[in-house]
């Protein structure tokens, strides 16, 4: 997945330079112009960083009043460079999974932009972007980039960690931080020594982030990074050090459970040998006798 | 059959050695040819009968003496038909009465009967959809609370050692849950036992089975259910829901409650067996609607089983309640949910959507699918042989309140027990799903932010264990986990059905077909190797489901499409169909249904859809039961006092003669009045010298009847003082003047059939010229049955 992404991503990222030089590939299709046209669809089959090349001569050929405006056009260049700006700062964050501490800034000033762009507040020049720059063609780039890295947001629910206003990270997070460092630090500190001394030891520091972790999850007050981070303590915890609970009772529950299996065998037995039997009176109908019937049965018989 | 009788019969005392009890009473296929006078034992019956005449007797001296020295009492078996099962009225008395009132009635008047039909269906619908809410909620509240609790204290337990402890407050919950569920079934009303769904089919069979319609019934029901829910045991809540339904459309139709004595003078029409049993068959599909969310299914289960008397729209309105129900249910589910207005829990069970790429089915695996369902023959069939020795001995030995009380309990014990060592000794973790599948999930020895994967199974209601073996991804049960678990809920399963809780037997079965089905199909997975691309577990986790009930229920059209219904998913119609074909077929080859089983061990006299093949020489003179105790027209009071309170004849139809002046014949026959229109007739005292004395008195009515309807009070509470014991009664008004009768020679088949379609209870055989010479009851008709041997006739017996 994430390979994909990566490269996916660099793709977007050279398709927007070559939609922000252009300016408008969009309106193109629209406008109908037979040469012009032509020209755009055999571009558009170029490596972007032909097209790019390629589209600069046509620039000017365009009426003014299709044309975004210099409002715009800058609007779209910084939504650029805050969206490479968050995808950098993502990419490295993947795994362990950070992206909700490293990145929510740059995150907030991406949504930031775009909500300037998505806006339908006019702008200096009488012009509102989001028209012309969202949803002018088909393929409404623009929108469609923003949506996939909110997507991503919402899915690593990092909201739960960060305060109102993409400002810092909630207290609650930052407490888990601290809490895991605790227990970490504590991990290393006895990794090289005995691993019983180890569960012994960092026992009280696994469990109080155990609460904590359990406390969140019921307020639902998680993102990713946190549930990541004590997914990675737990398998530390449980695979790498073994400190998970031995199975040791063994004894008493198979005694305990062969009593029990023992009871049902008793009520049967006893409730065999000292219940009564039920009985049942038969009862003799009254029937017309005839000799016929009989002679009947005779005769099917031979 | 019989042979199944003497390998049990081990458990029998040494006195009835002879197990008399084996239908020995072969009418004809029996192996050697007999001399008449050398009958066997059973058939010496005939022989007893109390017309025989002198030189009869003497010829059968012999015979009688071999009866003389062989007990009376035997140990209950399946080949008996009790005296305490009636046939219902269904059939309409016409009399003076009848007549009368139909002509005072409006055409308005039957316009108002066809809407209150109307209106008593959607009630019927309505308060069967409350209940089944009703039920689900405290179930899932009460069942929240055990889990929890047990849950924690299994965590605690793991840390600190101790874990023995958790398994005895485990097994100890669940037997006080069924203690409370046993103890109101055992000792209140033990008719509410079981799932119900035997007595309802009896019910619309035509059988009045006593007390299976009362309110009394259903609050037993409804707690009972409850409690065995609860407390863990091994069954489910859906097949009460049927019982549930039938009785409350018995008592919504009547507009009354005897039990707490409101009459709410509504629906008085309604008051007579014809139209009650009507209203019980839309209860019943009710029920059925709201335990899976099959409104369809419901019609048709109502039509399966009690289809004798329908008409278009009658289902209809049988259609109606079920939509009722269903919405109903879902309409307050969604409240619960605290998503009102949202109708996606149509049913108690909901099966889940299958998601589109699972739900495609290929070609090639409509074999797969055939195979699947004989395997749910198979097993079906092994479930019912041993439900049945078990029931066997149930009935024989553990007949005691208390008895039944603490067998309850000890399964729901051993039950704890079982799921407890299952769940410490597995060693199948998961890692636990982003979205929370597992209701509680248990740890254990599992690593942190793993659970026990035997725990989602076992540690859970039933119906959730259906839902994840059904949707979980692949991978989430191992093939070890799944194979155990199959063996210890089989048998489980089937040592709980029987026991005097109420409970049914639908999600235990789905559950066990459900786990072996995932099993196969993670095993086709594993043996192909490009398998994981179409065996899809949770489409084979369905087939199995339906395998394996359908081999224990051997329901055919109405489990279709209830599957069909519950899983919302069209597509699956054709395998289900052929799964559920394939077991029935399987399983009959061996043995009956469940359901059948346990209606045989209740001797109840259920007529089958035919008479048995090869009866066709039988004729009514045979079948009928004679001599026939007759009322004149006019007869004297005395008279009708004692034949109603002779304790030994419990006879409950009475033809009505006119006696031909100065002959000993049989008188010709005028008409037939029945047990509880002499016993309001003698209650009002509708005497000759009473109405000459008094002209003011009131004409009786058929509301009279109506009232006392349907507890009518019995004989001996009525006071007759010995000089009304001389009156005369004039039955001529209130007797049915046209009862159907058929000749001494019309076959057993023709009788059969005449009995069946018309819902008869009584038929009186004439001779050629309108004498009576005898009467054909239901009794009389279900003791004939085809058997290993050939013809075979059941005894009746006192139970």
């Amino acid at each position: 997945m994430s390979p994909y992404r990566h490269s996916s991503f660099w793709g977007f990222i050279v398709f927007n330079i070559y939609v922000l030089v252009s300016g408008d590939g969009g309106n193109l299709t629209a406008s109908e112009i037979p040469p012009l046209s032509s020209v755009v669809l055999s571009s558009a089959v170029f490596k972007p960083g032909l097209g790019s090349v390629l589209s600069l001569n046509l620039l000017s050929s365009f009426p003014e009043d299709l044309e975004i405006s210099d409002y715009c056009s800058e609007l779209l260049h910084i939504f650029g460079q805050r969206y490479v700006a968050y995808v950098n700062c993502l990419v490295p964050a993947a795994r362990p999974v950070k992206v909700c501490q490293n990145c929510f800034s740059s995150y907030g000033s991406l949504t930031e932009i775009f909500s300037n762009i998505s806006s339908d507040q006019v702008g200096p020049g009488n012009v509102s972007c989001r028209d012309s720059l969202l949803r002018s063609d088909r393929l409404m780039l623009v929108y469609e980039l923003y949506e996939n890295l909110k997507v991503l947001w919402e899915k690593s629910d990092c909201h739960n960690c960060i305060t109102k206003g993409f400002q810092n990270l909630t207290s609650d997070t930052l407490h888990f931080m601290t809490i895991l460092n605790q227990t970490l630090t504590c991990f290393e500190q006895y990794q090289q020594k005995n691993k019983t001394e180890l569960c012994t030891n960092c026992k009280t520091d696994y469990k109080n982030l155990n609460v904590l972790y359990g406390g969140m999850e019921k307020n639902k007050t998680m993102c990713i990074d946190i549930e990541d981070a004590m997914n990675m303590t737990r398998r530390l915890w449980s695979k790498n050090f073994n400190c998970s609970f031995p199975r040791e009772e063994t004894v008493p529950v198979i005694a305990v459970s062969s009593f029990m299996l023992f009871l049902p065998i008793i009520f049967y037995l006893s409730s065999f040998l000292h219940s009564e039997q039920k009985k049942r009176k038969l009862i003799h109908p009254n029937r017309a006798k005839s000799y016929s019937s009989l002679m009947n049965i005779q005769d099917n018989r031979s | 059959m019989a042979n199944i009788t003497k390998k049990v019969s081990w458990s029998s005392r040494a006195d009835e050695s002879g197990a008399t009890g084996e239908g020995t009473p072969l009418l004809n296929g029996s192996e050697q040819p007999r001399h008449s006078r050398q009958l066997s034992e059973g058939r010496s019956i005939f022989q007893i009968g109390r017309l025989s005449t002198v030189d009869l007797e003497e010829e059968i001296t012999s015979d009688e003496d071999s009866l003389r020295g062989r007990p009376k009492e035997i140990p209950h078996n399946e080949k008996l038909l009790s005296l305490k099962y009636e046939s219902l009225d269904y059939d309409n008395i016409e009399n003076q009465l009848f007549l009368e009132e139909e002509r005072r009635m409006s055409h308005m008047g039957f316009r108002c009967l066809e809407i209150s039909r109307w209106v008593v269906c959607g009630l019927i619908g309505f308060l069967t959809g409350l209940i089944a809410c009703f039920i689900d909620i405290v179930v899932e509240e009460l069942a929240g609370i055990k889990y929890q609790v047990v849950k924690e204290n299994i965590e605690k337990f793991t840390e600190v050692g101790g874990l023995s402890i958790s398994l005895i407050l485990w097994a100890v919950f669940n037997s006080a849950f069924v203690m409370v569920g046993a103890i109101i079934v055992a000792y209140f009303e033990p008719i509410a036992a079981g799932s119900g769904i035997p007595q309802i089919k009896c019910y619309l069979n035509g059988v009045k089975i006593p007390r299976v319609v009362r309110l009394k019934t259903l609050v037993v029901k409804v707690g009972g259910v409850i409690c065995s829910v609860v407390g863990g045991l091994a069954v489910g809540k859906e097949g009460p829901m049927i019982h549930s339904g039938a009785v409350v459309a018995a008592g919504v139709s009547q507009g009354r409650s005897t039990s707490l004595k409101r009459d709410f003078k509504i629906f008085e029409y309604f008051r007579r067996d014809t139209e009650k049993r009507d209203f019980v068959s839309a209860g019943a599909a009710a029920g059925v609607s709201a335990a899976f969310g099959a409104p369809v299914g419901g019609v048709l289960f109502s039509l399966e089983e009690g289809a004798s008397f329908w008409n278009q729209m009658l289902t209809w309105r049988i259609f109606f309640a079920s939509m009722i129900s269903t919405f109903t249910l879902n309409f307050f589910l969604s409240i619960y949910h605290n998503k009102p207005g949202d109708l996606s829990n149509p049913g108690l069970i909901n099966f889940g959507r299958f998601e589109t790429e699972s739900v495609a089915y290929n070609l090639y695996e409509i074999p797969l699918f055939i195979a699947m369902g004989a395997i749910g023959g198979l097993l079906g069939a092994l479930f019912n042989v041993l439900n049945y020795w078990l029931t066997i001995f149930r009935i024989r030995y553990v007949h005691r309140p208390c008895l039944q009380v603490m067998e309850a309990m000890l399964v729901a014990a051993v039950t704890a027990t079982v799921s407890f060592t299952m769940i410490y000794f597995s060693n199948d973790c998961q890692p636990l799903g982003p979205d929370h599948t597992e209701e509680y999930p248990l740890q254990l020895f599992c690593a942190d932010g793993e659970y026990n994967s035997m725990a989602t199974a076992f540690f859970n209601t039933p119906e959730r264990s259906v839902r994840s073996l059904f949707h979980n991804q692949p991978g989430t049960y191992n093939p070890l986990t799944l194979g155990l678990f199959t063996l210890t809920y089989f048998f489980l399963a089937c040592w709980t059905y029987g026991l005097a809780v109420s409970a049914g037997v639908f999600i235990p079965s789905l559950l066990i077909g459900a786990a072996w089905g995932r099993l196969f199909g993670i095993l086709l997975a594993s043996i192909t190797t490009t398998g994981s691309t179409w065996a899809v577990p949770g489409k084979y986790a369905l087939m199995g489901a339906a395998a394996q009930l359908g081999g224990i229920v051997r329901m055919t059209l109405s489990l279709t499409v209830i599957m069909v219904e519950a899983t919302g998913n069209i597509t699956y119609g054709l395998p289900i169909m052929l799964v559920l074909m394939t077991s029935k077929i399987v399983g009959d080859y061996f043995v009956e249904g469940l359901y059948d089983i346990h209606i045989k061990l209740q001797s109840v006299p259920f007529l089958h859809w035919e008479a048995p093949a090869t009866s066709h020489w039988l004729t009514a003179r045979e079948v009928m039961s004679s001599p026939v105790t007759c009322l004149n027209r006019i007869e004297k009071v005395g008279t009708i006092v004692d034949i109603l309170s002779n304790t030994s004849t419990n006879h409950n139809g009475f033809p009505v003669v006119v006696q031909v002046a100065g002959n000993d014949e049989p008188a010709k026959l005028c008409g037939l009045i029945l047990r509880s229109q002499l016993i309001v007739l003698l209650k009002h005292k509708v005497f000759v010298e009473l109405a000459r004395s008094r002209l003011t008195h009131r004409k009786l009515q058929l509301k009279d009847f109506r009232d006392a309807y349907p507890r009518f009070p019995p004989i001996q509470s009525i006071h007759v003082s010995q000089d009304e014991r001389e009156c005369m009664m004039d039955l001529m008004e209130f007797m049915n003047a046209t009862p159907y009768t058929v000749p001494q020679e019309t076959s057993l088949p023709r009788v059969f059939k005449l009995f069946r379609a018309l819902g008869l209870r009584h038929l009186v055989v004439v001779d050629d010229e309108n004498r009576v010479v005898g009467l054909v009851t239901r009794k009389d008709l279900a003791r004939y049955h085809l058997g290993k041997h050939g013809l075979e006739e059941l005894q009746l017996a006192q139970t």
